[in-house]
């Protein structure tokens, strides 16, 4: 493992390369492998999927344990978690030494590709809306405006690998017909000052709305003119795939979902669309939950774990409530044969105690047993496409598995103010308070 | 009682003196353990509910950390003993392949429950966790511990405050705490493989403390702490008790004194004759957003460090603040950037933690080996304090009783 040191970043970013190999005339006809390269950092194979950060880490993961015990291809780092400060002065992260900042900030290993957009994903809902100029975003302080003019001084220092272009979404709202009109105008716009930046030595991923195709025909078309200039695009909205021309040079770049997939089916169908790197908030809802994902592409090699709906027909679940203390006493791991380090080093009845007894260390285990399930499942898609059984694999993992992950039945780590919005006086606790009896009785 | 006449008591444990300072107490010794050997004088991270707040085992033995704590009474409310039983013990429950030692659960009467109730039996109390009223005996306390399995397992005592006033109840704690000793010592199911230590209780008064230390003593236990202090005594009334007890232990034994942590504490401790320590608190004030370093404590939440491009420590070779070598480059920044907000802010500061006290008491043992105790101890302050005239007196009192005047 190396962890970011100052590195040359002169001739980095603009050395994102995207390849997209064969097997595109295989089965569904849109599902597709590439490998994404940028130099001095590690080669992606895609599909593939990055890792979301909250504050520039990988939530319970310290960066050592990410560089040991995870293997996703980069980082998805939102600009709003480390600017609250710059309605007071200049946010700390601008005067980080050095040719990487962003690495250099977030400790992160060098070999993982930084990936930096304007929000989190997902976002949490602005009051107030966008502007010609700029967007709503929430930082740790509250509310703020980003202009894009700030997003492009931002992107030409803190040099990410990979910066989404500002981007006009109306997060949580369904925009009017006016609004409609403007979003492309504006997404253009912001769009064409950042790629004009001298200093972006970043690779940009130009932004597609999650409006219909026609809404942003005009934006989406004038794509093809800076199709030298921007290096990706990132979807808002998955269902756009199918409307890119495939014959354009702009359907020769890496697609990123902000899509914000919701089971390991819902990737499947956005694979079987295009896409190629996904980012996933349902790997933090799970350790969040206390829930080890338990899946594997297309099924399990041995099927001894299918539980009987009782009609006849199987289904698995997609995940283990670990919060259930008929693990208790369980020396088993987390899955079968999973080789992941909380798999391999402890079992179900540990992790168990540490959810039931708060300790931090449960979520931190559950993390990496998760990210290491999603890495698993897209290396196997990968040999699916290349071997051209893809759409058979998909079938059978929809027939194999249910539909949605299992609901939450425990608790989740301490709820921060940062990443959430109260919904207004008298909002329930998300946790139980423990016991508090009267000892007088005593 | 003192005609007592102990039984020969096996011990899991071998003790070999390496040095001894010259002119302080301080002593380097290596403590072999049935999960392997551990340096003397040496810091014990407290893993209360079997996990070390947020590390994995790995990240704990990568600070060196060969012997840590769980607490006895934690571990029976969860996971319960017959979790324990079937899991087969904590080493096992926590994949933690080095040593661990429990505590009798005794102090957590004092710390968490103000209203147990003591009785000749044991510590009747209510469980925090769904208030049902449950009973800790001596032969419970020992019997859970054999179930966990710790390397070494601590007596159950009578704890009182130090600083109570009522000496007739501080004797009446000390004299139970040797009765229950002797319960102890027959319930112990595990003495070829658990070392048992007995507790030296009796508050302030040197006199009490003398006569408990005889006692205790004389069961000839595998090892012996010194307990009921650091619970807000004054630290002139508890060196003296240090001194005291140390002056009437056995030279080759483990001393333990418990729940000490603070890194003045433990150099001044050292000086007095103690081996062993433990304490939440560098640990506990990680997740507070707190730097131990040896100029002191940085609260690194502070605005002022949020622009601090610097390690933790400059010249710490804990992972998050060595240069190269696999380490992380923890900037002071970052951590402002990352505490009380996300936990991998406390993580980060807990392996530093725990990194200082231990290479603290790993250069503690480096000096009283080529016998330069006392001019680590000046080194030390100077460190710290900057200005002799800040030097808190009962670290120079405390020094000058064996022979190192800090203010020469």
């Amino acid at each position: 493992m190396t962890i970011s040191e100052d590195i040359e970043g002169s001739s980095r970013a603009s050395s994102l390369s995207f390849e997209i190999s064969g097997a595109i005339e295989y089965s569904t006809p849109d599902a597709r492998l590439g490998r994404l390269s940028i130099a001095g950092r590690n080669d992606i194979d895609t599909p593939n999927f990055f890792s979301i950060s909250s504050r520039g880490v990988v939530p319970h993961l310290t960066p050592d344990v990410i560089g040991e015990h995870t293997q996703p291809g980069g980082v998805h780092v939102a600009l709003e978690d480390f600017i609250e400060r710059a309605t007071i002065g200049t946010p700390p992260i601008m005067n980080v030494p050095g040719n990487a900042p962003l690495h250099t900030f977030t400790c992160l290993p060098t070999s993982f590709i930084t990936l930096l957009a304007p929000r989190r994903t997902p976002a949490v809902i602005a009051p107030i809306g966008n502007t010609n100029t700029a967007i709503s975003i929430f930082t740790s302080t509250g509310f703020q405006s980003l202009s894009n003019k700030a997003y492009v001084n931002y992107a030409e220092k803190l040099h990410p690998d990979i910066i989404i272009g500002l981007a006009d979404v109306p997060h949580g709202t369904v925009p009017g017909v006016k609004r409609i009109d403007k979003m492309g105008d504006r997404t253009e716009g912001w769009l064409t000052e950042l790629l004009a930046s001298e200093h972006t030595k970043s690779a940009v991923f130009a932004p597609i709305l999650p409006i219909e195709y026609h809404s942003q025909f005009e934006y989406l078309n004038n794509l093809d003119e800076f199709a030298d200039k921007i290096r990706g695009l990132a979807f808002y909205d998955s269902n756009l795939l199918p409307d890119i021309p495939a014959t354009t040079a702009v359907a020769q770049l890496p697609r990123l979902s902000l899509d914000e997939p919701s089971s390991p089916h819902e990737i499947l169908r956005q694979i079987s669309l295009g896409m190629d790197i996904f980012t996933i908030p349902f790997i933090g809802f799970a350790t969040d939950a206390g829930i080890a994902l338990d899946f594997q592409f297309p099924s399990p090699s041995t099927s001894s774990e299918v539980v009987s709906t009782g009609n006849g027909s199987t289904t698995k679940s997609l995940g283990v409530d670990m919060w259930s203390t008929e693990h208790s006493t369980s020396l088993d791991p987390l899955s079968v044969s999973c080789e992941c380090y909380a798999c391999t080093i402890h079992h179900r009845s540990f992790i168990q105690h540490l959810l039931s007894a708060k300790e931090m260390l449960g979520w931190a285990l559950l993390q990496i047993h998760n990210h290491y399930v999603l890495s698993k499942f897209f290396s196997f898609i990968r040999e699916s496409i290349g071997q051209g059984t893809f759409e058979a694999d998909c079938e059978t993992f929809a027939r194999y598995y249910e539909t949605e992950l299992p609901e939450k039945s425990g608790q989740g780590p301490r709820v921060r103010g940062y990443q959430f919005k109260t919904e207004g006086p008298g909002e329930r606790k998300k946790n139980q308070p423990g016991w508090r009896g009267d000892l007088e009785v005593a | 009682m003192s005609t007592f006449t102990p039984a020969p008591m096996p011990s899991a444990l071998t003790f070999e003196l390496d040095a001894r300072c010259s002119t302080t107490k301080a002593r380097a010794a290596t403590l072999t353990l049935p999960h392997g050997p551990v340096q003397l004088p040496l810091f014990m991270p407290v893993a209360t509910q079997a996990s070390l707040k947020g590390l994995t085992p790995e990240q704990l033995e990568a600070t060196g950390c060969r012997l840590c704590l769980n607490n006895t009474y934690h571990l029976g409310l969860k996971p319960g003993q017959e979790v324990l039983e079937k899991v087969g013990g904590a080493h096992k429950l926590q994949g933690w392949k080095h040593n661990l030692l429990t505590d009798s659960g005794g102090f957590q009467m004092v710390s968490l429950l103000k209203l147990a109730n003591i009785t000749e039996d044991g510590v009747r109390f209510l469980s925090p966790h769904d208030g049902s009223p449950m009973l800790l005996t001596p032969e419970h306390s020992i019997s859970l511990q054999n179930t966990i399995g710790s390397d070494i397992i601590m007596q159950l005592d009578d704890v009182l405050v130090t600083t109570s006033p009522d000496a007739a109840r501080m004797r009446e704690a000390m004299l139970r705490s040797v009765r229950w000793l002797d319960r102890c010592i027959a319930a112990h199911a595990n003495p070829t493989t658990q070392n048992l230590f007995c507790i030296i209780q009796g508050g302030l008064d040197l006199e009490m403390r003398k006569e408990c230390c005889e006692e205790m003593v004389a069961r000839n236990t595998p090892g012996i702490a010194i307990g009921g202090l650091s619970g807000g005594e004054a630290k002139a009334d508890y060196c003296k008790v240090v001194n005291t007890c140390t002056g009437l232990l056995p030279e080759l034994k483990p001393r333990y004194v418990m729940g000490i942590g603070y890194p003045e504490d433990l150099v001044v401790s050292v000086a007095l004759g103690a081996d062993m320590f433990d304490c939440v608190w560098p640990t506990r004030t990680a997740r507070f957003g707190n730097a131990i370093t040896k100029h002191g404590v940085l609260n690194l939440r502070n605005a002022k460090y949020a622009s601090d491009f610097g390690p933790l420590e400059d010249g710490c070779d804990c992972l998050c603040c060595r240069r190269g070598d696999g380490g992380l480059n923890v900037t002071r920044a970052f951590i402002n950037h990352i505490a009380g907000k996300e936990t991998v802010g406390a993580h980060l500061l807990t392996m530093h933690n725990v990194w200082y006290q231990l290479e603290l008491m790993r250069n503690v043992r480096k000096a009283i080996i080529e016998d330069r105790y006392p001019e680590f101890l000046k080194q030390f302050f100077k460190d710290l304090h900057t200005d002799k005239a800040k030097y808190p007196v009962w670290t120079v009192d405390a020094l000058r009783m064996v022979g190192v005047d800090l203010m020469e």
